[in-house]
């Protein structure tokens, strides 16, 4: 029996980037409000030297990620198969604790593209409607790239992120993105220092005439303080971004930025070890009620009342939450008909590495976002009449890291295992690096997610069922850009220059690919179309707002974080208006 | 704002050397500060990070009960004082071999001296 507790203002399911965003402006108004984290604070061994750079500890364990035997997935490649649960959590990493999946984050940081917003009919406009398969279920956000720009300016300065710009209010910079979409300002911090892999990368696309420039990071290069005063350190470089707490307090992230600006005002609390169950629904009223939550170390079940509610969990987290709590119209992928659960995107990944005899790349001196990067072949950048796919990658040479366990990058034909093994991993491992290609993923018909019937979490609930293969869009598309990323190996002068491995199906979740989930609870100009509106308001409660990259109608070829950012903030304002006077946004 | 003059009456009122660059300035040494701030706070009690730097000068490293150090530093055993102060912060990593600040060091002896002498006043 759950205990009901006092109602509370605002209650925000999920301590991550978007609770972060949102609290920081809602707290010094005077709003109460309340975060449900079900994970711990970050003051343990995770963010203390030396444990913090424990790489079996945080990176292959996984230590700052969800517990399969507390809650998993169900995946099955198409709606037609039965799911079997996912036993390790290895393809993507979803955040636990507090700042969630902006605490273990790599800080690569984009504005998505003018075209992403308005996807369907920019490409409608550009190749007609006949173009566009019948399958792909992309989609108009129902905003715009303008109406997001003052957003994404503010969720920069906030995190520091560290950039060249190339395009200051329709202006072209020399040095920056010469595709990026139009910035009001500069970057608030310069680049990282160019890495050698960078200036390899350089060359060679600039002798292909492509522009290259360096990756937006989180990694902050200088020491900064963000408007609400609040402090990064410089970047050291030492490659432990990504699954890691940094132990520099040089990578932007909500535990760091945002929670410890407003940690000791009297009308915000941020309630960790509390796992949402359920959104309380009265669907008379179309409205929710509360949130009822389990303790997890007491094992007690709370009822929280709140007179408005935000979900600011992680995608699948989203998602499940509206499935379990019976809120919308779940999506049936034969049909077509429903929301919830549908246009389930992820990022399509592919790459090619290069191996020099006479260049130290010396990995082990990296960043998260430490990288030099291509735009040509990106979303709609190119023509892609003929070419038989939409959508497109960015194309990097990124030095995430090169820790000892795991960075193994072996020319074509080494042994598996033996002396020769041994010899080549000691040969190369300062001598090469991988140029990626970061691609979109677009949605499509069969790509969803449900509630699992036959799997339940530790608490009881169905698990969450995903059905995702790589649509055959994505498939050629990765094709396309890998091949421009082969050509780009070939033009560094590399002494070897590895199998191009473009994306292949079926989706394998036994490899890390990305933590780019996307959809479920997709953004929509119209209810027989969306979850929520362009202000992220439930169509089916008034009082519910949603946030993260689960309301993305499909996946941009950018990191997703950007995105995320600057939808919270926007809905930060959206909520101050709300609050005043409740009503259809 | 501490003048030039009144660093170097400081300074000989204290029988420090004045280095030929230039006196310290605590206002630009505070600006320096600024990239060490995010983990030693200003806070006397604060060890969230790192350990204090409220009243360093002359404390030996690795003093303080509170803070869990490496044992480089604790073994180093050296007091902190103008010139280890420097050595130190030139190269961190290669004055105490395997102690754990990660931080690269700043290498401009006179932004250095300032830091050192914005250090000075933090008791």
């Amino acid at each position: 029996m759950a205990t009901t507790l006092k109602e509370r203002e605002v209650v925000i399911v999920g301590g991550g980037l978007s609770a972060g965003l949102i609290a920081r402006k809602l707290v010094p108004l005077g709003r109460d409000v309340l975060v449900l984290e079900r994970g711990a604070p970050r003051s343990g061994s995770e963010s203390q030297l030396p444990s913090q750079r424990d790489e079996l500890r945080w990176g292959i364990q996984r230590g700052l990620v969800q517990r399969e035997n507390v809650e998993t997935y169900t995946l099955r490649h198409a709606p037609e198969e039965t799911a079997l649960p996912m036993r390790r959590l290895l393809s993507f990493l979803p955040g636990f604790g507090v700042g969630g999946g902006a605490s273990h984050w790599n800080g690569q940081t984009w504005r998505f593209q003018t075209t992403d917003y308005i996807l369907r009919s920019h490409l409608e406009q550009r190749y007609g409607k006949a173009a566009i398969p019948s399958d792909m279920t992309v989609q108009d956000w129902g905003i715009r790239y303008e109406d997001l720009e003052l957003y994404y300016t503010l969720f920069e300065k906030l995190f520091g992120i560290s950039g060249k710009a190339g395009n200051i209010k329709g202006v072209k910079q020399e040095g920056g993105n010469p595709f990026e979409p139009w910035r009001a300002e500069e970057f608030p911090l310069p680049p990282l220092e160019p890495s050698e892999a960078g200036l390899i990368f350089k060359a060679a696309v600039e002798k292909l005439g492509y522009k290259p420039f360096p990756m937006p990071a989180a990694n902050a290069s200088r020491a900064y303080t963000n408007p609400d005063g609040m402090k990064l350190g410089a970047c050291q470089y030492c490659g432990h971004c990504e699954r890691f707490v940094c132990e520099a307090n040089a990578k932007a992230s909500p535990d760091q930025l945002l929670f410890p600006f407003i940690a000791d005002k009297p009308n915000f609390e941020l309630r960790t070890h509390a796992e949402a169950l359920l959104i309380n629904y009265d669907k008379a009223d179309r409205r929710v009620t509360g949130v009822t939550y389990i303790d997890t170390q007491t094992g007690e079940e709370f009822t929280q009342p709140a007179s408005t509610i935000v979900l600011g969990s992680y995608v699948l987290s989203n998602t499940r939450l509206l499935l379990l709590s019976g809120i919308g119209e779940p999506y049936d992928p034969r049909t077509g008909k429903g929301v919830v659960g549908k246009n389930y995107c992820y990022q399509t990944i592919s790459g090619v590495s290069v191996f020099f005899e006479d260049r130290y790349i010396n990995p082990f001196m990296g960043a998260g976002a430490y990288g030099m990067v291509i735009d040509e072949f990106n979303n709609d950048h190119f023509d892609h009449s003929g070419l038989g796919f939409f959508g497109g990658a960015f194309i990097n040479a990124t030095i995430t890291n090169g820790r000892p366990i795991t960075t193994r990058a072996l020319p074509p034909a080494t042994p598996r295992w033996g002396s020769a093994w041994k010899a080549a991993n000691a040969k190369w491992y300062l001598r090469s690096f991988n140029i990626s290609c970061h691609g979109t993923s677009y949605s499509h018909r069969s790509n969803c997610m449900d509630l699992d019937p036959d799997y339940r979490d530790a608490y009881g609930r169905p698990l969450l069922r995903i059905a995702f293969d790589f649509p055959e869009n994505d498939l050629k598309m990765s094709l396309f850009v890998t091949q421009k990323a082969h050509d780009i190996a070939k033009a560094t002068g590399a002494t070897i220059v590895g199998t191009p491995a473009p994306r292949r199906g079926p989706y394998d979740s036994r490899i890390y690919q990305s933590t780019h989930n996307t959809g479920g609870t997709i953004i929509g100009a119209d209810r027989p179309t969306s979850v929520v509106s362009p202000h992220l308001q439930s169509w089916d409660a008034q009082n519910l707002f949603i946030t993260g990259a689960s309301v993305f109608p499909q996946n941009s070829g950018y990191n997703p974080t950007g995105a995320v950012g600057a939808l919270g903030l926007r809905l930060a304002d959206d909520l101050v208006s709300y609050l005043e006077r409740p009503r259809f946004l | 704002m501490i003048t030039f003059r009144h660093c170097i009456t400081i300074a000989v009122t204290l029988g420090l050397a004045v280095p030929s660059a230039g006196a310290q300035d605590t206002t630009r040494g505070k600006a320096v500060y600024e990239a060490c701030i995010v983990c030693h706070k200003l806070d006397p009690k604060s060890t969230d990070q790192g350990p204090t730097l409220v009243g360093v000068i002359g404390r030996r490293s690795g003093a303080l009960d509170d803070f869990r150090y490496s044992r480089a530093i604790v073994r180093a055993n050296i007091v902190w004082d103008e010139s280890t102060l420097d050595a130190y912060l030139a190269d961190p990593q290669s004055y105490i071999v395997g102690m754990r600040m990660p931080f690269g060091g700043i290498p401009d002896k006179a932004e250095r001296a300032d830091l050192i002498a914005y250090l000075k006043t933090l008791r």
